[in-house]
């Protein structure tokens, strides 16, 4: 074993001499060589073993492009530089025509008169890449935004639902590629091996913890993202790959280039842990939809507004969670935007269904002007609560497709007429007659049971008036549309509320007129005796 | 009358039971011996309060406790109220002996919404029966109620003023309220398969 007080250790760890003051700080010491036997004798101790780990990078090299492109025509990224638009990236199509990076942008329409050029939008590409972590999330419980155009994978865990890496891999680029983007990937052990790896344009798989280091050796240092004034240093000294970078002493590469660049090197061996921070997609959805020309068309809106609904599924679908609400905002030119918001009885995710309520209020919605986007953010997310179905063994598909359930009917009925024209009722025990019930809103958190009031043994009129109506009193008798009431039932005297502010004291009556209507009428005891008129026996 | 092709409308509507209204001699009059679930009945009246609903409570207690028929629904059918002109009291409808926790009331805007929102209660399936006050009700829109009661098998209720009466309706069941110091009494204007008559004293 070679002492380091003897000779200073090469920059490369071998991993028998490892310096015990940072063996320490390897999380997984040697994983890979027990991974083996860790997987046989997992079972025995689950936490002596250490977790493996794999690391799936996706570099996106056009994402400037792919993030901002707005037309099917040959587009250029411009960026300044120095005063003067240079191109940052083309398309094909452009480079075809010899637009090439680097080059004035006037140089470039030269080339090509029909060449579109987007101002380079670094907020819009992190939109991009946040929508990308988002959605990656169905293939693995860690994904981060390593950099600006690079996202990170943890898949050791996933490989076995995905059914092996080879098809996880396969899925994962087909998808990147069907969203539109461009993506180059590598798996490795450790994030910055992997990050380092794919931005060198090969698709290198790595899974074994001992090729690793062979493969990185290979890595010209252009592509590790270091800073220029160093590689050109480095490139000086005749140090050209990581290999060349790894001969070199530990203490002399401190000393002239810092420590950084070493620890580095270390991370991407898997000498030192490499923490990363997990993307966490917001809970609420919220999306955009920008349209390049101002538009009118509703079926139009419609579709694009299902193409929003479509995404807040797969959104809430990779949380298996669900939501109430949802709020469409139609953006207008001059006129401030257009609101409208959807209800929905219990948790949905259903895309469908929240494009059958979109339907009913959009029939009725009133633009003031036509439409540049359109915005839609979701409510706050709930747990997902699976609704039952009645098994059927005689299956009759057709006969139960065309009814729906109680919620779905006052979702409906909501979504039209609004919130509050949509109730149901409880009874409350209670003997003041306008407490002794409750509306509630079906949206809310209604349980259908209700309370067990005690039976009230004195009939109770079907109609309730919202207010006690005065009515006109004639030699002590209530008057009714000019035609005195006689009394046939009463009193029953409810006196009761004393503790709260509406305390009653009551004497109430059933009255009957010459058509024989009945009336449910009461004359307050305490004040002078007026007489009103609270309710009709239907 | 052996040929096929002659309509005779009052074998067709005998061969449904009907509701029985809890009234029997009510009952005795319509065809089918009781109310004309799964269609419309339109119930004119001039005023609130002589016993309108008080001649459907029976019906309706049963409609909100029981199983319906259907066997793919397994709970009890509700019933919406849509647009009514007062608040329905539920102390009251549980002395009739109604399901509260089955009820639904519906305060539409406009006359639109009230028909719209009776057709969707109606052919969703859920809703036992539908009692509507609407604020108009041509011809065509008492077919589009009555289709959407056949569709979804529900009762669809209508309350109109005295002055529909001369106006053409779908309704398979319209019935007349008068009262009087005496009672209540029903004139059944018109009965699918049945015949107008006086019932007097009924409520």
């Amino acid at each position: 074993m070679k002492s380091r007080a003897c000779k200073p250790p090469a920059l490369a760890r071998d991993a028998t001499p490892t310096p015990p003051a940072v063996q320490q700080d390897l999380p997984f010491p040697q994983a890979e060589a027990s991974s083996r036997a860790g997987a046989r004798s997992y079972r025995r101790a689950p936490a002596a073993v250490p977790v493996e780990r794999l690391w799936f990078c996706i570099w996106l090299p056009h994402l400037p492009l792919e993030a901002n492109r707005s037309s099917e025509a040959a587009t250029a990224i411009v960026e300044e530089q120095h005063g003067i638009h240079r191109i940052l990236l083309a398309d094909a199509e452009a480079n075809a025509a010899g637009v090439m990076p680097g080059q004035a942008a006037n140089a470039a329409l030269a080339l090509l008169p029909t060449l579109l050029r987007e101002e380079r939008s670094l907020p819009g590409e992190q939109q991009a890449l946040e929508r990308l972590a988002t959605w990656l999330e169905r293939f693995s419980s860690f994904v981060c935004i390593a950099d600006r155009d690079v996202l990170l994978l943890e898949i050791a865990g996933s490989l076995r639902l995905f059914g092996g890496l080879r098809e996880l891999r396969q899925k994962i680029s087909r998808e990147i590629r069907e969203l539109g983007f461009t993506g180059l990937f590598s798996i490795a052990p450790t994030p910055l091996a992997a990050t380092w790896l794919a931005r060198s344009g090969r698709r290198v798989c790595i899974r074994d913890e001992t090729n690793l280091a062979p493969a990185l050796r290979r890595l010209p240092l252009a592509r590790l993202n270091w800073p220029a004034g160093l590689c050109e240093a480095l490139t000086g000294m005749g140090v050209t790959t990581v290999g060349d970078c790894l001969r070199l002493p530990r203490e002399g590469f401190t000393r002239r280039f810092g420590a950084e660049y070493l620890l580095e090197l270390d991370r991407a061996l898997g000498h030192l842990p490499d923490p990363r921070d997990s993307w966490r997609a917001p809970e609420r959805f919220c999306a955009d939809f920008e349209m390049t020309e101002e538009q009118s068309d509703r079926e139009l809106l419609l579709n694009i507004c299902r193409e929003l609904l479509l995404s807040h599924e797969q959104f809430l679908l990779a949380r298996q969670l669900g939501t109430q609400r949802v709020c469409f905002s139609f953006f207008h030119f001059k006129a401030s935007a257009t609101e409208l918001r959807l209800g929905c009885a219990r948790a949905e995710r259903s895309a469908e269904r929240w494009f059958d309520l979109l339907g009913i209020r959009f029939e009725q919605l009133i633009l003031p002007e036509p439409v540049i986007a359109v915005r839609m953010r979701s409510g706050m997310a709930q747990p997902l609560q699976a609704e039952t179905d009645s098994l059927s063994f005689q299956g009759k598909p057709g006969v139960q497709q065309r009814r729906f359930s109680i919620t779905q009917l006052a979702e409906r009925l909501i979504a039209r007429i609004g919130d509050q024209s949509v109730q149901a009722t409880s009874m409350v025990a209670e003997h003041r007659p306008h407490y002794a019930w409750r509306s509630q809103s079906l949206l809310a958190d209604w349980s259908g049971t209700t309370l067990d009031a005690p039976a009230q043994y004195v009939r109770r009129p079907l109609w309730m008036l919202p207010e006690p109506a005065l009515l006109p009193a004639d030699s002590g008798y209530p008057v009714h549309q000019g035609c005195r009431l006689r009394l046939i039932n009463g009193p029953e005297r409810l006196e009761t509320g004393w503790w709260d502010e509406d305390g009653i004291s009551r004497d109430y009556y059933t009255a009957i007129n010459a058509d024989g209507r009945h009336f449910w009428v009461f004359r307050n005891r305490n004040r002078a005796s007026s007489w009103y008129l609270h309710g009709y026996f239907g | 009358m052996e040929n096929p092709r002659v309509w005779r409308g009052r074998d067709q509507a005998a061969q449904k039971a009907g509701l029985a209204s809890g009234y029997p001699e009510l009952d005795r009059h319509l065809p089918g011996g009781g109310w004309p679930s799964e269609s419309l009945t339109e119930i004119l009246t001039t005023q609130y309060g002589i016993g309108e609903l008080r001649l459907l409570m029976p019906a309706l207690a049963v409609l909100s406790r029981e199983t319906p028929v259907q066997q793919d629904f397994s709970e009890p059918g509700w019933i919406a109220w849509i647009a009514p002109p007062f608040q329905p009291y539920p102390p009251a409808l549980q002395q009739c002996g109604m399901d509260l926790s089955r009820m639904l009331i519906v305060r539409p805007g406009n006359a639109d919404e009230i028909l719209w929102s009776a057709e969707q209660a109606l052919s969703s399936g859920t809703c036992a029966a539908v009692l509507l006050w609407p604020e108009m009700l041509d011809d065509q829109g008492s077919r589009r109620l009555q289709l959407a009661a056949e569709k979804g098998r529900s009762w669809a209720i209508a309350f109109r003023p005295l002055t529909a009466r001369r106006e053409p309706s779908a309704a398979a069941l319209r019935l007349e309220l008068h009262s009087s110091a005496q009672g209540t009494c029903v004139h059944i204007l018109k009965s699918r398969g049945g015949r107008p008559t006086v019932i007097s004293k009924l409520l």
